[in-house]
This record gives structure tokens, sequence and C-alpha cells, in this order.
């Protein structure tokens, strides 16, 4: 068996894991949750030799493990699957099954050879390609099955599945429970690492839940566990506290006056069915879900960057979102994502030439000539006002922290003044000293009248900021938390489950047609 | 060029004049015109051609005439107009391998409409808007076709090259008669300074205005810079590649018809390999090939600095067979200085900057 005790590891301060024990046996399936940034994924990189701990040690069968490389852990039978598909899309099946260790005969690849040992794998797991097909042309989910198939070849001792769900969708959990039945039977030792809370507790053997880089339940069986009391632990004590020091602005969220966000009859083809959501100003709506649930797209969608297949968006000053992601923009609405190093800032251009990106450079509303002078005062009036803490706004955005970066992607939102603030994942990766600077600008800008929606993996986050959570599931809006119900723990359940717990309707829906209808020429809104 | 030389010349001035022997802010002045200088992208090959100049001279002071120089200002005006607009797109991880097609195909259009009796500044202008075209059309096929920059106008490099080819049937067209105002103004000189190099100057002050203050040199430079953000910032990135690749053409029709007016005549073969020493150009000139980064000022020194590596291995007696070697030998030495000289800057700055 694969043990881990007393894992330490810190990066630059921050604490991932605290003293992890943790312990898989040959034969059983452990299911490993916890929030994000509960220590889940470095737990996994530790074990598979990616990550090397500050403290504590691994032991397979007893004897000391010191894993210098991923590649020591292949070698020593430990194999990982992981979030993001790594196989090679050009290549064939077969191809895809032997990275690196291709049976040889001198310079030669034995096809054959690699065919008589990969066939019986995938039959196994109920794969049924060719072998000379290439993998662009298998769907996602045949493709999570080969890379499971590539691990199996290879004749593991320990298997990790890292967030296998997120692509294997709800239809295929009779051929997961397959695939785990087979894992067993071969005496695989498997961790189970997913959000997924009812297919864990389905699937899974035994549990254990992680929070703020420790193991709070170990190895506890499945069968004595429920969503609920997993939701409690992973989210512990705290999470009432956080709640109640929200940001609420207790505002009872009113629809149907005053101006909104409208998503009328919204449909994208395998994403969003038929959503239909209003969020007025003055008031943080978050959308929650699991991956998959529509949640992204629905921002997405509103920010123009996906087309809709049905139905319109509207936007507060009553004209129909169109023109794509440029149309959205020059309508007012803005996306801050917290992919800031993909999507939001320009690492290697000073913080003045960032924050005019929108406004003078992308919509050209300062005229003909940029002027530099002008971007750099008004910068300055953003670093002052958002607490950037940089030398100057000359500085490059790429020798900033990631909280301070994140501002600098506020602020260029913010030169160009938009109505409608969608934030995806806003905070992601920062302090928490710069989180709450954060929240604190969301709930100003929200008094000042912005339609703001908040999407974050984290329902902590979206208890304590948002005065309305609407969690999604399978592509339909499933609940909209309010008030008391409004707690993290409640939007975890309703994420899982689709069902708002404890058997309660859910809060009576607002009637948007009537009111949006009255606003609207006859059959406007259909 | 009046742009660099007088920073150039007052710099060592600064430090050298001592305190108090100046009215008031003389040497302030120069030293904030140093620091300016200091932090400019070209100033390394700006370095490198002084240099260069002063050890040719240094051999033989005949290289310091007037006319010399102006003439190697003459001769790298051509590419130095392509190398502005290769500037541009490489600042946004773009190229344009066509350049120097599309500037013997449009010197070959400038010299058939004016042999077919069109007044040759019409035919001038109309070259120009063709080689606006031709870039268009590689703009098209990129963003049509879902090509690679490099891979759409290294076949146009082709077509456009056999078109001139086709058309002239292989052999030299003449262009307006030597005697024409055309030739005599774009052919001539004003002060002893050469037309082409004065349109060089032009271009350059121009696009160095357009690149460091207009949206469009700005949206280029982000794109270049980091594309998806740009693209999640709502700027049009598929219209400023097009817009750029329209100025990439037309440059090259400038070139072509400055060519015309200056020798009189256009040939099939003329500028070939020119798209090559065109990016060699903008790369020493600081331009980035990783994108966000562009200098035009640059790009036209580099072209100047080629022109006197050329015109300076005559002075060495160089055997002619080694020129080619020599030429990739100093661009090889100016990149690497550049390289150096950033380096030593960028960390610097780290030294100082405080990380947060």
């Amino acid at each position: 068996m694969l043990e881990a005790q007393g894992i330490r590891k810190t990066y630059g301060g921050v604490v991932a894991l605290a003293g992890v024990d943790f312990a898989v046996r040959p034969g059983t399936v452990q299911a490993l949750v916890g929030e994000n940034g509960a220590g889940k994924s470095t737990l996994v990189k530790v074990l598979v030799g990616a990550v090397t701990p500050d403290a504590g040690a691994l032991r397979l069968d007893g004897a000391e493990l010191r894993l210098t490389n991923t590649l020591g852990a292949i070698g020593k039978g430990i194999a990982v699957v992981s979030q993001e598909l790594s196989l090679f899309p050009d290549l064939d099946v077969l191809s895809n099954m032997f990275p690196m260790r291709e049976p040889r005969r001198g310079p030669w690849v034995l096809r054959r050879a690699m065919a008589e040992r990969a066939r019986p794998v995938l039959d196994e797991l109920g794969l049924d390609v060719a072998l000379d097909e290439p993998v662009e042309g298998l769907s996602l989910e045949q493709r999570q099955l080969l890379e499971i198939g590539r691990a199996l070849v290879a004749d593991p001792r320990v298997l990790i599945l890292d967030e296998p769900t997120s692509a294997l969708h709800a239809s295929e959990t009779e051929r997961l429970h397959g695939v785990l039945r087979t894992l067993r039977q071969r005496d695989v030792a498997v961790v189970y690492v997913s959000h997924h809370l009812e297919d864990v507790l389905a699937l899974c053997d035994e549990v254990t839940v992680m929070r703020d880089g420790r193991v709070v339940v170990p190895a506890t069986a499945a069968g004595s566990l429920s969503v609920d009391r997993v939701v409690h632990h992973m989210l512990g004590e705290k999470a009432a506290a956080m709640v109640e020091e929200g940001a609420h602005s207790g505002a009872p969220v009113t629809r149907g006056s005053g101006p909104s966000l409208r998503l009328e009859n919204v449909t994208v083809h395998g994403e969003l069915d038929d959503v239909t959501l209003e969020v007025p100003a003055g008031v943080i709506v978050g959308v929650a879900g699991v991956a998959g649930s529509g949640y992204r797209t629905l921002l997405a969608a509103a920010a123009g960057a996906t087309r809709l297949d049905a139905g319109r968006i509207v936007l507060p000053d009553g004209a129909e979102l169109t023109g794509g992601q440029r149309g959205a923009i020059t309508q007012g609405v803005a996306l801050v994502s917290g992919d800031r190093r993909r999507f939001g800032v320009m690492l290697d251009k000073a913080v003045w030439e960032n924050v005019g990106q929108v406004r003078s450079v992308a919509l050209r509303r300062d005229g003909a000539l940029v002027r530099a002078g002008r971007l750099r005062s008004r910068a300055e009036e953003h670093v002052g006002r958002l607490g950037i803490r940089t030398p100057s706004v000359d500085q490059e955005v790429g020798m900033l922290s990631g909280g301070n970066q994140q501002k600098v992607v506020f602020a260029k939102w913010l030169e160009a003044e938009p109505t409608v603030l969608l934030l995806d994942d806003p905070t992601r990766g920062i302090d928490i000293g710069a989180k709450a600077e954060i929240y604190t600008l969301l709930r100003a800008l929200s008094e000042q009248g912005t339609v703001q929606v908040v999407a974050s993996p984290d329902a902590r986050e979206l208890a304590a900021i948002c005065d309305e959570v609407v969690v999604f599931y399978g592509g339909r809006i499933c609940a909209q938390l309010r008030g008391e119900q409004l707690d993290a723990h409640t939007i975890l359940e309703v994420m899982n489950t689709g069902v708002v717990p404890g058997g309660a309707a859910p809060p009576p829906r607002p009637v948007h047609g009537g009111a949006v209808r009255t606003h609207e020429p006859p059959g406007g809104a259909q | 060029m009046h742009e660099t030389i007088p920073p150039q010349e007052s710099a060592p001035e600064g430090r050298s004049v001592p305190a108090g022997t100046s009215p008031r802010g003389g040497p302030g002045r120069a030293r904030t015109a140093g620091r300016v200088l200091v932090r400019q992208d070209y100033l390394g090959v700006l370095v490198a051609t002084v240099v260069l100049v002063l050890v040719i001279g240094a051999f033989d002071t005949r290289f310091f005439q007037f006319g010399q120089l102006m003439n190697i200002l003459s001769q790298s005006s051509y590419i130095g107009i392509l190398a502005c607009g290769m500037a541009f797109l490489l600042a946004m991880r773009e190229l344009d391998l066509s350049v120097g097609s599309v500037y013997a195909l449009t010197a070959l259009t400038c010299a058939l409409l004016a042999d077919q009796g069109l007044n040759p500044w019409v035919s001038g202008l109309l070259a120009i808007g063709v080689g606006g075209l031709l870039g268009l059309f590689n703009a098209v096929l990129i963003q049509f076709f879902g090509l690679p920059s490099i891979v759409a106008t290294l076949a146009t490099l082709a077509m456009y090259r056999g078109l001139a080819l086709a058309l002239s049937n292989g052999t030299q067209v003449l262009g307006p008669p030597i005697d024409d105002p055309f030739s005599t103004i774009l052919g001539g000189s004003v002060w002893g300074v050469p037309t082409t190099g004065i349109v060089l100057i032009v271009v350059c002050a121009v696009l160095t205005v357009v690149l460091r203050s207009t949206p469009f040199g700005y949206r280029v430079r982000s794109i270049g810079s980091n594309p998806e953000a740009a693209q999640f910032s709502g700027i049009p990135v598929a219209r400023v590649r097009m817009q750029a690749m329209v100025l990439s053409g037309a440059l090259g029709g400038l070139a072509g018809v400055l060519t015309i007016g200056y020798f009189g005549s256009s040939d099939p073969n003329l500028g070939t390999g020119y798209e090559l020493l065109a990016i060699a150009a903008a790369v020493i000139g600081g331009t980035s090939l990783r994108g966000g980064k562009a200098s035009v000022v640059g790009a036209a020194l580099g072209s100047i600095l080629l022109g006197v590596v050329a015109s300076g291995l005559a002075y060495f007696n160089v055997p002619i067979n080694w020129n080619q070697f020599a030429t990739g030998a100093v661009i090889l030495a100016a990149v690497s200085l550049d390289s150096a000289v950033r380096r030593r800057r960028q960390g610097a700055r780290a030294g100082n900057g405080v990380r947060l």
C-alpha cells in the first residue's frame, strides 16, 4: 500500500499541506474531497512526485519512497489520470497508449506487441475504438477512458483519478462503476479526486476529506456518510462565521423595476437549456454549479463570447446584446477573468498601458491620439483608489504580485465605465487581504448601480459576497438562494444534488414574465 | 534621423561640461535627453551604426564625405521603408514575407502605367494603391483560410514575384523619361539629401507617431503582448491585422515607386531577398520577434546599418564573394550587442524595482 506521513508543503509562506497523513490500500477506491485550495491537488502532486514536500515521507509497502520526478513514480507503479487531458490528439489510439515506453526491437517500435497488450485493457474498459483511430476523432468521454487505459496498460499498483467526472457526464456514471470494479479486481489502489459528491458516495469505498491543508476526516466508509455530512466537514466551523461577516447588503432582491441585465430563454446547445434570469442593478448575484452545469457558459454568453442558439440578452439600457465580445464591450459589458495572465494583463507593459487598454485603445474613446500623460494620471487615480501596490504607474505589470495584477485588471475595466460587470473567479490565486479589498470594491460598485454577476468555484466566497446565488444543474437554473438559505453549505449541496435540501420548496421564482413584458412591445420577449 | 542625432551628440556633452559653466538648464536638459535616449529600444543599433561609421572612416577618411554618407542613406531607404512596415507586423507577432515581391511588382506597375502614357505621379499613387491591395490579399488569405501569416505570405512571395516576371516578360521596363519631373524630383536631392532618404525620414516620423500615439499603434503592441487579453479587451484583432498588412503592402508600393523615380526602370528580380533583410533590419533595431515591442526608428537605423556594412566592405577590399558572409556576421554582432545591453538594463531594473 501507498502511505503518506506528515506531509508538509508551503509555497512562499502559504501553507498548502500542513502535515497530512494519507493511505490507500490495494483493491479499494478512496475518495479525496475538499474545497478548492484545501490541498487535494498538492497532495496528489506529492504522491506522483511532481512536487517535493518540505517534510514528511512516502512509503510504498513499508519501504520509504523518494520521488524526485513523475518518471520515478511511474517506475514504482504510481499512475495518475489528470484533470487536464494529456493525450496527443494527432496520434492514433495505440501510439497514445505507450508514451515513452513503447515495446521496441532496436530502433523499431513493435506495433503488434503494443496492440496485443492494449486491446484487452481497452475491452475491459468498454472503449470500443479502432487502435489506429486518431485521438482527435474521439469524444471527450472516450478520451478520458483512453487516459485510464493508458495508465492501466503500465499495470499500476496505485492509480490516481483526478477529477475524472469533469469530462465523464452524469449518464456515464454506470460506465465509471464498471471501470472502478475492474480496478478493484486488479487489486489496484485507487485514489479518486472529485467535486461531485454524489458520485463520490456512490462509487467509492472510503472517503477522506481535506480542509485548509489538513485531513479532517481520515478514510471513512462511504456508507456511513451523506452529502450533507461531507459538505459540513469540507467547510468546517468557520464556514458559518465567514457567512456572517459577509458583505451582504441585506437589501431584498427586487426585480422588475429599475435597470437590469435580462437573459430571456437563453439556450446554448449542450450547455444552457432555456435559461431566463434577471439581474438587477445594485445587488451582487452569484452563479454556481459543478463543472459543465452551465454557470460559466452563462457568463460567457452575457459577455458575448458564446453564440446563443436561442433566446436573447437585454442590457440595462434596454438594448439587446449584439456583435460578439467586442460588441458587448462597446455596449458597456466588462468580463473580469481570474485567469489574468491569459485574459487580463500584458505582463511586459507598464501599469498605465494596461489600464488604458480597453477605454483608450480598444474602444478609442479618447479620440484619435492616445495621450500617455493623461493615461498615466488616470492610472494613478486608479492605483490610489484600488490600493494597487506599485512603485509607480510605469512599473511593468509582470513585476507585481497576483493580487495587484488582478487590481490592474479591475482598473482597466473600470476605466471603460461598464454598466454590467461579469466576474469569473475574480479572486483566483490571490491572498486573503487582496480578496477582502476586492470584495469591498465590488460592494461599492454595486451600490453605484452596476449590474454584477459573480462566478466562483468557491462556495464560501459566493456566500460571503453575494445577495443571491443562482445555482445551475444540468444546464438549467435549479435554485435561487438568498436570505437564510444563502450559505456555503447549501450552495455546495444544491450544486451537487440539484435540489434544495430539507425538502423545502425553493423560494418562489420571481415572475420575470409579467414585469419584463410590460416594458416590451408585444411579442418582443419571445 | 533628425530625431536621433542631436541627443546622441548631447549625451556625452552633458557629462563632460562642468557644472555651472553653461546657462541654467543646459547640462540638465542634455542629461534628460541622454536619459530619454538610453531608454529607447534603438539605442543598440544607433551605437553600432555610429561606431561602425567611425571605424570605417578611421581607416579611410573618404568614407566621411557627405556625399558618401548620403549615398548610403539613399541605398538603404528601400529596405528601410519595408522594415518600418515589418516592425508593425513583428510587433503583433505577424510576418510579411511577400514585401520584396510587392516591391518588385509595384515598381513594375508604376513603370507600366507610366509607359501607357498615364501621368507618372498618378501611376505612382496607383502603384502604392496596388501595394495596399496586395497586402489586403495577404490579410484575406490569413483571415478566411486561417493560414499563419508566414505561410500565406510565403505563397504570395512566389505569386507576386511570378506576376512581376509574367507581366514584364522577364525583362526590364522603362519608367517615365529621365527629364520628367517625376524622375528629377524622386531621383534628386534637397540640399544634398536624396529624396529617397527624405521620404524614409518622413515615413519614420509619421509611423513613429502612429505606433506611439494612436490607438492603432497601441492595439498592434497590445496584440503582440498578449493576443488573448487583447481580444478579451475588445480589440478587433482581425481588423488590426488587416490594417497592418495593408500598411506593409502600401509601404512596399512606396518603395517600388521611389525605385522607378531613382533608377528609371523596373527589373522583375528587383528586391529579391529584401523580405529577410527587412526583418533583419527591424530586429537589429530592437523590435522583438516575441511581439509587443517595436521601434520604427530602430528599423530604419537597422537598414542603414546594413547599408553601412555593404558599402564599408568596399573600403576594406573585402572580396565581393565574402559580402554576404560579412553582412550575416554584422547582423549577428548587432543583435547580440543589443541583447546584451537589454539584459543588463533589465537586470538593473530588477535590482532597483521592488517585487511586490
